[in-house]
């Protein structure tokens, strides 16, 4: 527009080719495809989700005492389990476990629930009254380590919320897949 | 905005004998009526059904079988997306694009829903990622600044979402937004699309320093690496565009070395491994300066003025004011600089930038051994003294400016 005061004549800047418009045809294309991708995945979430619950296999698990104001924050409860934090011992790996590492931990069932017998830095064999469950390491300390499943976040239908009242366990049913992919199918309150 | 002023403006110059009223009626017409106006009101509308009809299902959402509600996700998520298209197409661009961005919108809504309806908390971020590919894939295909904005809030959101939940820093995430954004850009230039990537690419880099647990100090790296970016892009405005938000955080940071760099303890948080420091800020020095010189900007060097490593030095207050110094050279420089190119919003640029550090000057160097009724009273006497003589300068330059121009 006006003068630019440019000292030293310049190379002249290689302006890149603008960026055409997508030919109409080719632009429908493509948009087909993306909305056919988008809905696929959105299938894709929902298929292994369903999956999951019914070719998994059932395990129960305990929790530590729920908090009921938690549900003011939101609709989900955070679940703590019996699991979730794990004496040092039951390590199985050549080294010590690091933070964000994947672990197998190898469940067994005593009185009614699935409780940890071992956790396992490659995914170990298990016996019909096992079942195995992956996380990863979230903390580290001398006699421990923390661990996370995902299954973490559980998402409370309106008639049990009401139930959820009073500070108590749960105890919640998991379902495991073939493929290790796990998620809560069921939630009771601990009697 | 001209068909307004003309409009507002045209009968007087008829009045005056400038244009006839024929001449008026051509000039009008050359600015045929703005579309987006009318677009605005249906755009409105449509808002307020959508509105309804998300509370309603909203509110019944628990007690749906799930098929109807996976049916309700899709069903909305296509139509979002038909009726995008087809408003497009009839040219109505602005609410077309309004619906594409919804439907995306609604495939994120759609993600986070179904993983819901199963109780699937996956400790992976594919299904958020996928959201942040789908934009991708729309800013593309629309070549839209709106979807490339959204594209770029996405990619914050699954990086906070990533290091925040998940505890974990996703770098694909990170090189997927820089590159596939930046090479968008690069081919595309824009003034806001520019600044908001800059300030994703920002938001993403301090997750990163945060995450990695470093010395704040590495984050102007890729900052000024986003910089740099800016001057190698030809179209000069989108580049100063880019470069703002990166310049905005290393003034902030000298302005904090300034404010707090007489305390060793302060300073001693600065300080990463000489070498490797230095290193890397050379290496990005160098390719913004190599940057500089293709596009023939040279003389916008002196922003680098910011990047000085003075935090190295355990000068105490000697430090501080040394700070002071740089940081009056650079606002010096943008004034001088905005000057001589009569760019008006530049040279405002430069006097706040030349008030604010005077005003930090002031407080640090005077706070000590002053009454404080006399500290506030000389301070607002020598800040308005400043703004009036910078204001004056400015009219002066601009006074010289308009005769010559017409």
């Amino acid at each position: 527009m006006s003068e630019q005061p440019i000292s030293v004549a310049p190379p002249t800047p290689v302006q890149p080719a603008p960026l055409p418009e997508l030919a109409p045809a080719l632009h429908r294309r493509w948009l087909q495809w993306l909305v056919a991708a988008q809905v696929l995945f959105v299938l894709g979430v929902a298929a292994a989700g369903y999956a999951t619950g019914a070719l998994g296999k059932s395990i129960w698990l305990r929790t530590a005492p729920v908090d009921p104001r938690d549900l003011l924050y939101g609709d989900y409860v955070r679940l703590n389990y019996s699991i979730s934090q794990l004496p040092g011992h039951l390590w199985h790996g050549s080294q010590l476990p690091r933070r964000q590492q994947a672990a197998y931990v190898l469940l067994e069932q005593r009185n009614g629930s699935y409780e940890a017998v071992g956790i396992y830095p490659e995914k170990p064999v298990e016996q019909s009254n096992q079942a195995i469950l992956r996380g990863s390491v979230q903390d580290v300390w001398r006699r421990g380590l923390r661990l996370r499943y995902g299954l973490e976040r559980y998402y409370v239908p309106e008639d049990m919320s009401r139930e959820l009242q009073k500070r108590q366990s749960l105890r919640v049913q998991v379902s495991i897949a073939p493929w290790g992919q796990a998620r809560i199918t069921k939630v009771e309150t601990a009697p | 905005m001209s068909r307004k002023f003309l409009e507002t403006d045209g009968p007087q110059w008829v009045q005056k004998g400038i244009i006839t009223e024929e001449q008026r009626e051509q000039l009008l017409a050359l600015y045929p009526t703005d579309a987006t106006a009318i677009g605005l009101l249906p755009l409105l509308g449509s808002f307020l059904v959508g509105l309804s009809a998300l509370s309603l299902v909203a509110a019944n959402w628990q007690g749906l079988p799930e098929l109807v509600r996976l049916a309700l996700l899709l069903g909305s998520l296509c139509s979002a997306y038909a009726a995008g298209e087809y408003f497009r197409r009839r040219g109505n661009t602005n609410l077309g694009m309004g619906l594409v961005a919804l439907g995306l919108i609604l495939f994120g809504a759609s993600i986070v829903l179904t993983s819901q309806l199963y109780q699937l908390i996956g400790y992976d971020l594919t299904g958020l990622l996928a959201w942040a590919v789908a934009g991708m894939g729309l800013t593309w295909l629309y070549r839209s600044r709106l979807l490339f904005i959204m594209t770029v809030v996405i990619g914050g959101i699954v990086q906070g979402y990533n290091t925040g939940q998940l505890g974990a820093f996703s770098y694909l995430t990170a090189a997927f937004t820089a590159l596939g954004l930046g090479y968008y850009w690069w081919r595309r230039p824009d003034s806001l699309a520019g600044g908001v990537l800059a300030a994703g690419l920002l938001w993403q880099a301090a997750l990163l320093i945060n995450h990695l647990h470093i010395k704040i100090t590495w984050f102007v790296v890729p900052a000024m690496l986003i910089y740099a970016f800016g001057d190698w892009q030809p179209d000069r405005p989108a580049g100063r565009a880019m470069q703002g938000p990166p310049l905005v955080a290393a003034f902030l940071f000298t302005l904090g070395l300034a404010l707090f760099g007489e305390s060793d303890l302060y300073t001693g948080q600065l300080r990463p491994p000489l070498l490797a420091y230095l290193g890397a800020m050379g290496a990005v020095l160098a390719i913004s300066l190599l940057g500089k010189r293709q596009r023939g900007r040279l003389t916008s060097a002196t922003d680098w003025l910011l990047l000085l490593p003075g935090f190295y030095f355990t000068g105490g207050l000697a430090l501080a004011v040394a700070t002071l110094v740089v940081l009056y050279a650079y606002s010096g420089s943008v004034l001088f600089r905005a000057h001589q190119e009569q760019n008006p919003d530049r040279v405002t640029l430069g006097t706040v930038l030349f008030i604010v550090t005077t005003a930090v000057a002031y407080f640090k160097l005077t706070w000590g051994f002053m009454d404080k009724s006399l500290f506030f009273l000389l301070g607002g006497v020598l800040l308005l003294g400043l703004s009036w003589y910078l204001r004056r300068r400015a009219n002066h330059t601009f006074a010289d400016k308009t005769p010559a121009k017409s």
